[in-house]
């Protein structure tokens, strides 16, 4: 019980010390980026299914004219449009209208794009990703792509994958030393990090036959990871839909644990906490661990998870039991409950905890603290544009923190995008929260 | 009415893939089964014909006996004699029977659609999903029957009392096909059942085993020896109850040339015959899908891909020519080539198993031919080496360049071929649906809620799908059925569709005498 309150107490002070850091709420990003879209669509559920289509939709039409006629249609489906909605329909009854609003709408969505996306390419984002290493943040990439259907784009995302490696492994062996980022008890952390899909690089993800996913996946994966040991980057298997999950951790597990990699690459898997079962795939992933001898520790990211509408609706549909907690505070209890069992399996894992609530991340650095675990074993990470305040808190609070960067072009990173504002639109958001000027004890209390 | 769908499977989860490998190394030790003539309780022989594994054309799945002219005659009139019981039952009653075979067919889940994966090929995930919908045929006729039996609300005045309601009709003739081998049987035998008809079931010669799986089950439910009568066999024995006076009603689902020889000879109407058959058919079609310029190709393509290829594009509500804007064609056709190339050809019992076997070695032959005429007139834009053997398997294929004529563009090919096209506008390809003569299923990739808006207004199909896939309509949620000469614009699981299946009675009865309302509550508006 001590313990318990010796630790709250310690989430309460790292929480308030970062937040201290924190710009005021009027200067928060998502409050100065395009400041009136956000707040509308975060009160008015039919003004952000408008504003969400539109961002979905315009890298797919054909002209601004084509653009405000697909604005103007959703504009027409909101039964309550505020003043500012109904001029811009106003406007949009001639061709110059049309033409005024399809521009700006078009400059807006791409200015929004940029906030979440790096650049549209590996070396178009070079610049950015080694200047936030020199400003004392690590970096993970993530190759924006249309989905998967055929072979062929299966095998385009891989080389896509080897060709980002091998730029970034280029450029970092030119960037400074910075200690906290690069090394931790088990050793060096590598500079270049890639994060990778397993969807993108297989089109035959089948639910229910794990296996085949697996095995074509697999034979591009090899190659990847041989590069990777090679240039001495870590790669890193993003977790996407529970559709996908078998499919992800067999893979990964299985190519680990072959002769050829024990001596490496660094490479990790995911956890969602939002998943019920999740406590069940932690306990798989360090038997595992125990069982497999490896040259570099397995890395376990830790996330709530980026999927959470799609499972619910898609188990409602089907009339089965959502696979994810339904309500918040039991996913962020569980969160907190795996944070704490990760931690204490260190050194037989490396731990990240990707989030941006400052309790879940709070909490975080104060287990492993009174643990007596050093910072640099535990990694803390962001995804570029919703995180970047909490990033440079941690950053000058002398704390390992990584920034998730995407990088693509407008059409490939519309899917993410739109996750994204869902995630800070939506009721249950620590961000949203935040935004909003919710005080200080409400966003550090215990789930 | 409450009603809620049967759940299917969590099919990703492995505990539920082993449940039905279980079942069918359990089936597999039970075969051949045994399928015989039911008439008023009788069992007839099971001998006559046999039903065997499209995936392993050796291996027997059931031996049936074959139900001739003169089964079909003693079977109605059992089913007479088995209506004056059945008829009579209140509806309450009557749903309870349905609920308990729904009960039993639940129970057998995984037995029955291991059933379908032998005797149909059909792959796991759509015969678990075939057995559901059975279920919810079951569960929903039921709850509607009782329903139907409350009557709709008439306007009432002083001094008049007004009701309808509707009775069964007789004896139903119910005649189904093999590609829904369990839910389509059901679903019509249940809406005549609850209806308050005694039925005549034919099925499909190549899936008596599933049909009579039914049969037991509602017999087992308390539905009449007498009111429930099961021949399995061929096109003589369906002929022959269509053509039987006694027969009032013929439920029909299957290909649009025994559909319309159907509605032909049940309008021969002999002096003797006291009543018009009613015919309830659910025909063929030419299923397209509009793709529009602003249509996100990363959700259209795994869309079209399942809505033609499930099954081996063996549903009627299958996708088959694929009607897509110029400014995205080449882009989309280029993808779903390389899509089509990658599906897995396989066994229906393996799970990975994207494209199964035809149903049998004439389709794959069609098939073939449909292919060859591809190569001939346009362009096969997909290649696959080889096709696993045994098994009466066609390769998937997308085809293109096809002149307007082409029969490929207008017939129903009911198999894994696509046909795309480009088409200058979403106007265009609206023209070109509307020349056609089937009007089943249809959809529409687009983004634009003025385009969606548009082709909702014209476009004549039945069950018209926005954005996802054109197949797997559920019960309740889409009611099923199509328009042209794709059947008689009947909507299979919706409201609506029992009254297909009953006869409306309106009673209007005078309540006023010498000037004093005899009857007191009528005048206002209950009824
Ligand atoms: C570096 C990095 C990498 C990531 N990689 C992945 C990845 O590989 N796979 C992945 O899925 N996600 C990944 N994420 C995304 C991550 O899952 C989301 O950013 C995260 O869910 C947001 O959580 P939070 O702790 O920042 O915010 P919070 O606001 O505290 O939590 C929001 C989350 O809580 C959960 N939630 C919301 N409502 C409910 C409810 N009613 N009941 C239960 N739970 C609810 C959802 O998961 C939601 O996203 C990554 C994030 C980061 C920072």
């Amino acid at each position: 019980m001590t313990r318990d309150v010796a630790l709250e107490a310690e989430v309460q002070r790292i929480g308030r010390a970062l937040a201290q850091r924190f710009p005021s709420p009027a200067r928060h990003p998502l409050r100065a980026l395009d400041q009136r879209a956000m707040r509308l669509a975060s009160e008015d559920e039919q003004i952000r299914a408008a504003l969400f289509r539109l961002v979905d939709v315009t890298p797919a039409t054909h002209s601004v004219d084509d653009l405000a006629r697909h604005l103007i249609g959703y504009l027409e489906e909101i039964s309550e449009r505020p003043p500012s909605l109904d001029t811009a329909l106003k406007i949009s009854d001639t061709a110059p209208g049309r033409a005024a609003l399809g521009t700006a709408t078009t400059a807006a969505v791409r200015h929004m794009a940029h906030r979440f996306i790096v650049g549209e390419s590996p070396s178009a984002a070079l610049a950015d990703i080694a200047a936030l290493w020199r400003h004392g943040i690590a970096v993970s990439v993530d190759l924006l792509g249309e989905a998967t259907v055929t072979p062929d784009e299966a095998d385009r995302y891989a080389e896509r994958c080897h060709d980002a490696l091998e730029t970034l492994a280029e450029a970092a062996g030119r960037w400074p030393e910075r200690r906290w980022l690069e090394r931790d008890s088990a050793g060096p952390v590598p500079r270049v990090n890639l994060s990778v899909k397993v969807t993108a690089l297989t089109p035959l993800m089948r639910p229910q036959a794990p296996h085949l996913g697996r095995d074509d996946a697999a034979g591009r994966m090899r190659p990847l990871l041989r590069r990777a040991r090679e240039l001495d980057a870590h790669l890193h298997v993003d977790m996407e839909s529970l559709d996908s999950l078998e499919t992800t951790i067999e893979l990964v597990l299985g190519l680990l644990a072959e002769p050829e990699f024990r001596r490496g690459p660094s490479a990790g898997v995911v956890v969602q906490a939002y998943l019920r079962d999740s406590p069940a795939q932690l306990d798989r992933l360090l038997e595992w661990a125990a069982a497999t001898e490896r040259g570099s520790p397995l890395v376990v990211r830790l996330v709530k998870g980026a999927y959470w509408d799609q499972e619910v609706i898609e188990a409602r549909q089907h009339g089965w039991r959502p696979p994810v907690f339904e309500r918040k505070s039991e996913c962020d209890r569980n969160f907190e409950l795996l944070t704490r069992r990760l931690l204490d399996a260190r050194p037989l894992v490396r731990v990240k905890v990707g989030s941006h609530n400052l309790r879940s991340v709070a909490h975080a650095i104060a287990y492993s603290r009174l643990g007596g675990g050093a910072d640099a074993d535990l990694e803390l990470q962001v995804l570029r544009g919703l995180g970047d305040e909490l990033a440079e808190a941690l950053r000058a609070e002398r704390l390992r923190v990584r920034s998730y960067c995407p990088v693509g072009d407008l059409v490939a990173g519309m899917a993410y995008l739109v996750r994204r504002l869902l995630e800070n639109t939506s009721n249950d958001s620590f961000l949203r929260a935040h935004a909003h000027g919710a005080p200080v004890e409400e966003l550090l209390a215990a789930p | 009415m409450s009603f809620a769908n049967e759940p299917t499977l969590e099919l990703r989860r492995a505990d539920a893939r082993d449940r039905l490998l279980v079942a069918l190394d359990d089936l597999d030790n039970r075969l051949p089964l045994r399928v015989a003539p039911v008439i008023g309780g009788e069992r007839g022989a099971s001998e006559g014909f046999e039903s065997t594994d499209p995936g392993m054309p050796a291996r027997v799945i059931a031996t049936a006996g074959r139900a001739d002219e003169t089964d079909a005659r003693e079977a109605v009139e059992a089913a007479a004699r088995g209506f004056r019981e059945w008829g009579r039952r209140p509806a309450a009653r009557r749903a309870e029977c349905l609920r308990a075979a729904a009960a039993s067919l639940r129970e057998r889940r995984p037995e029955l659609a291991a059933l379908q994966v032998r005797e149909c090929a059909k792959p796991w995930q759509e015969a678990d999903a075939d057995v559901c919908e059975a279920i919810d045929f079951l569960e929903y006729y039921g709850a509607g029957a009782v329903e139907l039996e409350r009557g709709p609300k008439l306007t009432q005045v002083p001094g008049e009392r007004n009701s309808m309601r509707h009775e069964p009709r007789g004896v139903a003739a119910v005649i189904a096909p093999w590609n829904f081998p369990l839910a389509i049987p059901t679903g019509m035998t249940a809406a005549a059942l609850a209806a308050g008809n005694a039925v005549v079931l034919k099925p499909a010669e190549q899936s008596p085993a599933s049909a009579f799986a039914l049969v037991e089950a509602l017999h087992e439910a308390d539905v009449p020896a007498n009111a429930l009568n099961l021949l399995p066999g061929f096109g003589d024995a369906g002929a022959a109850l269509v053509r039987d006076p006694r027969v009032h009603l013929i439920a029909f689902t299957g290909s649009s040339a025994v559909g319309l020889e159907i509605v032909r000879a049940a309008a021969e109407t002999p002096a003797d015959q006291a009543h018009v058959k009613r015919v309830i058919a659910e025909m063929g079609g030419k299923n397209c899908i509009l793709v529009d310029s602003d249509a996100d190709l990363d959700d259209a393509i795994p869309a079209i891909v399942a809505s033609g290829f499930n099954y081996a594009g063996q549903k009627c509500s299958a996708a088959s020519r694929v009607l897509v804007h110029e400014a995205v064609a080449e882009a989309l056709l280029e993808r779903l080539a390389g899509a089509v190339e990658a599906l897995v050809v396989c066994q229906a019992e393996r799970f990975e198993t994207d494209v199964p076997p035809l149903i049998e070695r004439e389709a794959q032959e069609r098939l073939r031919r449909c292919e060859q005429r591809a190569e001939r007139d346009g362009r096969l834009v997909t290649r696959r080496s080889e096709l696993p053997a045994p098994g009466w398997f066609a390769a998937p294929g997308v085809a293109t360049d096809l002149p307007p004529d082409s029969a490929l563009l207008r017939e129903e090919l009911f198999g894994p071929l696509v046909t795309v096209e480009a088409v200058g506008s979403i106007e265009a390809a609206l023209e070109i649906v509307d020349s056609l003569p089937f009007a089943l299923t249809g959809g529409l990739f687009s983004r634009n809620p003025a385009t969606i808006e548009r082709v909702v207004g014209r476009a004549p199909v039945g069950n018209l799908y926005v954005n996802r896939a054109i197949t797997g309509a559920m019960v309740a949620r889409q009611p099923f059925g199509g328009n042209r000469r794709s059947g008689t614009g009947t909507q299979a699981g919706g409201p609506g569709y029992l009254q297909q299946f009953a006869e409306p009675r309106v009673v209007s009865e005078n309540t006023m005498r010498h000037g004093l309302v005899t009857e007191p509550g009528t005048g206002s508006d209950g009824g």
